[in-house]
């Protein structure tokens, strides 16, 4: 996951790299370290560094490190010839390597050889069986030949040995949101807060999913981790904000004809209100008319 | 009838919805259509624009149902309603119509009965280039009596309204256009960003 702050500082780098402006190695370090996936320009200005001798040799060691990030990026831009070459690099210079092993298993899986790469993959494992990469990969297999139910059985063992891996949660929430097993996203969700209890996209992805289960009990913990992901972002989240807008409405519409006891508060919903008003005025002017009239037909 | 609608969609809805799958190749993505039945020829849908929804958690309600509040009082202003859902898959070679694409589907036709999917299909995008083809890559899903969606075979009940839009689009394609998309996800993360991209075909 990334912040805010971290994307900014990463596409300032990626902008300033694009346009000539120096910096490709820092901005190859940082992709690396925030792990995102930007595999063309990892490609285009990492064959820049390896391609130019005296570059490749300011690297020292790093350069290493280098050939395994291109492999991987020119793998996921299927330049595979590109991967292949940097492979034999490595291999020649980590012969018997398990880490150059795994890569080979990778460009199989880019070829599509599935069969292979697993042959290749539970031969790594024997010999270390705790290696996280390959567990994913299973998953990755899975998903990529379109089988999400076997990815979702890989998830599941993989999470039963390594639980603290917040990452795959998250994978196996959105791999069930996909599937509309919302209930299942739900425990992923609740294991995260549980472990994460600081961090708002877990609270709002949280009430996303119950808000799509629906029914009143649902709707009502919705909106009060809508009200919690405010409280962690300091009032900015426009989804939470207007999270709390639609669960009030639907609430509303739920208690229709029911006791006075169960009538929410409606203080929240006005504040919530007031705060999109505030901002969208502040920052999309064009729209808060759209924003008001929206906010209107959600008022029952 | 629905059964003998054909759908013309005008250059820039269809151009914008291709960028928009190609701005995030790794992920499933979605978008509305907006338009109205055209008014010298009943038979003959137009979809006069498109707006790109998500690109990631496509099947939660929330920003779904913000998005088609907001969109459809913006173009009901137009004289324009949705008339229809863009689907894009995640991987390459998923050609069907997955449930979420069908629920929305279903979801949208509550707006407009005679409401289409249209699937992007990803090996007639990847041929584009080299296969000199006026027809949409896309594929045409309609409703029939039963409510099933029904891939609509024949491919002359929907086309782009301007002929050399296939040509448009690999321009952009090669100008890498797609990163000027902006879609509802984007807007929802910062409001500054706007969903009708005023300024992507100027």
């Amino acid at each position: 996951m990334v912040s805010n702050t971290e994307e900014i500082q990463l596409n300032r780098l990626e902008n300033q790299v694009d346009n000539g402006g120096g910096g490709a190695w820092d901005y190859l370090c940082l992709v690396r370290k925030l792990k995102v996936r930007r595999s063309e320009k990892v490609l285009k200005h990492g064959l820049s560094i390896l391609n130019d001798p005296k570059k490749r040799s300011s690297l020292g060691p790093d350069e290493w490190t280098l050939y395994e990030q291109v492999a991987i990026a020119a793998m996921d831009c299927q330049c595979l010839d590109v991967a292949k070459d940097c492979i034999k690099v490595l291999q020649k210079r980590f012969p018997e390597s398990k880490r150059v092993g795994r890569l080979e298993a990778l460009l199989l899986e880019a070829k599509g050889f599935w069969e292979e790469a697993e042959k290749v993959y539970s031969s790594l494992l024997e010999d270390n069986p705790l290696d996280q990469v390959i567990h994913k990969r299973r998953v990755a297999m899975a998903k990529a030949q379109g089988n999400i139910s076997g990815a979702i059985e890989w998830l599941n063992k993989y999470l039963e040995i390594f639980m603290a891996d917040h990452d795959a949660w998250r994978e196996l929430a959105e791999t069930y949101v996909s599937l509309q097993m919302y209930k299942q996203a739900a425990f992923c969700y609740e294991e995260l807060i549980l472990s994460q209890p600081t961090v708002p996209l877990y609270h709002l992805a949280y009430a996303d999913v119950l808000y799509t289960l629906g029914g009143l009990e649902n709707l009502q913990t919705a909106k009060k981790y809508y009200a919690s992901t405010i409280d962690l972002t300091g009032g900015k989240n426009t989804r939470a904000l207007l999270g709390i807008c639609l669960c009030s409405s639907a609430i509303a519409q739920l208690s229709k004809g029911r006791n006075k006891e169960d009538k929410e508060n409606p203080e929240l919903q006005s504040l919530a209100a007031t705060a999109l008003e505030k901002e969208y005025k502040q920052r999309a002017p064009t729209k808060l008319g759209l924003l008001i009239s929206t906010l209107k037909s959600l008022k029952v | 009838m629905a059964a003998d609608l054909r759908y013309e969609i005008s250059q820039n809805a269809y151009i914008k919805l291709v960028l928009h799958a190609l701005n995030h190749k790794t992920a499933a993505v979605n978008g509305v259509l907006l338009g109205r039945p055209s008014p010298l020829n009943h038979s003959i849908l137009e979809i006069t624009d498109s707006v790109p929804l998500f690109h990631s958690n496509l099947a939660l309600l929330p920003p779904l149902e913000i998005a088609l509040i907001m969109i459809e009082e913006h173009y009901v202003a137009e004289g324009k309603g949705i008339v229809g859902y863009f689907h894009a898959n995640e991987r390459f070679d998923d050609a069907e119509l997955g449930i979420v694409a069908k629920n929305i589907g279903d979801h949208i036709c509550r707006y407009s009965p005679e409401a289409a999917i249209l699937l992007l299909d990803n090996k007639k995008l990847e041929a584009l280039p080299k296969v000199k083809d006026q027809s949409p890559v896309m594929q045409l899903y309609t409703r029939d009596g039963s409510k099933n969606w029904k891939l609509v075979g024949g491919g002359n009940r929907l086309m782009v309204k301007e002929p050399a839009a296939n040509v448009v689009l690999l321009d952009y394609i090669s100008s890498e256009k797609w990163h000027d998309v902006v879609d509802f996800d984007d807007h929802l993360d910062d409001i500054k960003k706007d969903w009708l991209n005023p300024e992507l075909f100027k």
